[in-house]
C-alpha cells in the first residue's frame, strides 16, 4: 500500500491547525479506509472497529494543535490509532467474536487470490473461505503486539522501518516479532489442516 | 501433503485487505464523525467549552511568544515591587488623637488655679487621652457645629436660691 504525500498531508494539517474543519474532514476521508483495515484486522470486529475509529479520528481532531511535525501525519495518525488499538484489547482481554467474515466480491480478480487458488498448494486443498475463517482465528490467538506487526505488515503492506517508527521499537524487534507471528499462525494453520474438524 | 510456507501465509493474510465494512460504510463515516463530536460539545460542561475557546484565542493571538524569559522575569519583578511596598508600608498613625491635638488643642490649667471666677469646664481641663478622644469623636458628628455643652450648665451647683444682695 503506497503512502500518502507528506507535502499534501502538511498542508492539510497547516489548515486545520488553523482552524478550517474542511481541512480535517479531507484528512479523515483520505485515511479512514486505511486505519479501518489495521483496526479490523487487530480487533476482528466491526462494531469495535467503527466505535474504535471513531475515537482515533476525535482524539487526532483534539490533539492536531499539538502536532508539531516531527514525523509525518500518516505515522502519527498510525500511532495514535495503534496504541489506541491496543490498549482497547488488553481492557476488552478475550472478550470478542468475529464478524466481518463477508469477503469483497473484488477479490475474485485479485492476482493473488487466482494464484493461490489456481495453482497446486495447501490452500487450493481447503475450502478458501473456511481457511481465511481460520486465519482470522490464529490471528487472534496471537499476542495483541504480534497481531500489531501482522496486520501492518502483511495487510497494510507497511515497510519494517514504518512499523518500529509507529510502534517505537527497533526495526530488528519488528522483524523478531513478524519472525515469530508466522512461524505461529503456520502452526495454527497446519494444524487446521491436518484436522480439518478441530 | 504440503505444509503452509511463509509465502504462503503472506499472501493469505494479503487476502484480508478485502474483508470490507458494508458498502456505503465510508460515505457515512464523517457524517457520523460529525455528529458524535456535536453530541461530545454538547455533553461537555460549560466551563470547558469556555476554556477551550480562551485557550484556542490565546493560542491565536501568539501570547506564549510573548512570555519570552525576560519578560516572565521582569512581570515577576514588578510583582514582587507592588507586593513588597504593600507589606513595608508604614501603619497608618491614629487620626484621632493627631486631628484632636492639632485641630482643636485644649488649653489646660493646674488643678491649684481652679477659682470660682474662673470656672473650670470639662473643655479647658486636661481629661487624657481618652476622654479627650469621646470629645474627638464627637466632633465627627452633628454635634460638631454646635457650641459644645458643658456639664456644669445643666447642673445647679446648689438648690438653695442664690442671695441677691
Amino acid at each position: 500500500m503506497d503512502k500518502p504525500r507528506t507535502d499534501e498531508d502538511q498542508a492539510l494539517v497547516a489548515r486545520a491547525q488553523a482552524g478550517d474543519a474542511a481541512a480535517f474532514d479531507d484528512l479523515v476521508v483520505k485515511y479512514s479506509p486505511r486505519l479501518y483495515g489495521l483496526i479490523y484486522n487487530m480487533t476482528s470486529n466491526h462494531e469495535d472497529t467503527n466505535d474504535m475509529l471513531q475515537d482515533v479520528f476525535a482524539k487526532a481532531y483534539r490533539a492536531i494543535k499539538g502536532f508539531r511535525g516531527k514525523s509525518s501525519f500518516y505515522t502519527w495518525i498510525h500511532t495514535i490509532a495503534v496504541n489506541m488499538t491496543l490498549n482497547f484489547l488488553k481492557k476488552r482481554g478475550r472478550r470478542y467474536h468475529l464478524s466481518l467474515d463477508d469477503v469483497d466480491a473484488s477479490i475474485q480478480n485479485d492476482k493473488e487470490f487466482i494464484e493461490l487458488t489456481s495453482t497446486s498448494s495447501p490452500v487450493r486443498e481447503a475450502d478458501l473461505s473456511e481457511l481465511q475463517r481460520r486465519l482470522n482465528e490464529s490471528m487472534m490467538k496471537l499476542s495483541e503486539e504480534h497481531r500489531a506487526v501482522v496486520a501492518m505488515f502483511h495487510i497494510q503492506g507497511m515497510p519494517h522501518a514504518e512499523i518500529s517508527k509507529i510502534l517505537g521499537v527497533s526495526e530488528g524487534t519488528v522483524r523478531s516479532r513478524l519472525f515469530y507471528a508466522n512461524r505461529q499462525l503456520q502452526n495454527y494453520l497446519d494444524e487446521f489442516r491436518k484436522n480439518p474438524v478441530g | 501433503m504440503d505444509n503452509f510456507d511463509d509465502d504462503e501465509i503472506g499472501k493469505l493474510l494479503r487476502l484480508k485487505k478485502f474483508e470490507q465494512p458494508p458498502p456505503g460504510y465510508f460515505e457515512n463515516f464523517l457524517h457520523e464523525f460529525h455528529r458524535r463530536q456535536r453530541n461530545e460539545l454538547l455533553r461537555e460542561p460549560l466551563w470547558s467549552v469556555m476554556w477551550q475557546r480562551l485557550s484556542e484565542s490565546f493560542f491565536r493571538l501568539s501570547i506564549p511568544s510573548l512570555t519570552s524569559y525576560p519578560a516572565a522575569v521582569a512581570a515577576v519583578l514588578v510583582c514582587a515591587a507592588v507586593v513588597s511596598l504593600k507589606i513595608y508600608q508604614a501603619p497608618q498613625p491614629d487620626g484621632y488623637a493627631v486631628n484632636i491635638e492639632t485641630a482643636a488643642p485644649v488649653a489646660t490649667l493646674p488643678v491649684d488655679d481652679f477659682t470660682l471666677s474662673s470656672p473650670v469646664t470639662l473643655a479647658t481641663r486636661s481629661l487624657g487621652p481618652d476622654l479627650s478622644r469621646q470629645i474627638d469623636e464627637s466632633a465627627y458628628t452633628h454635634r460638631a457645629q454646635t457650641p459644645p455643652r458643658y456639664v456644669l450648665d445643666r447642673l445647679p451647683v446648689s438648690y438653695e436660691p442664690s442671695f441677691n444682695f
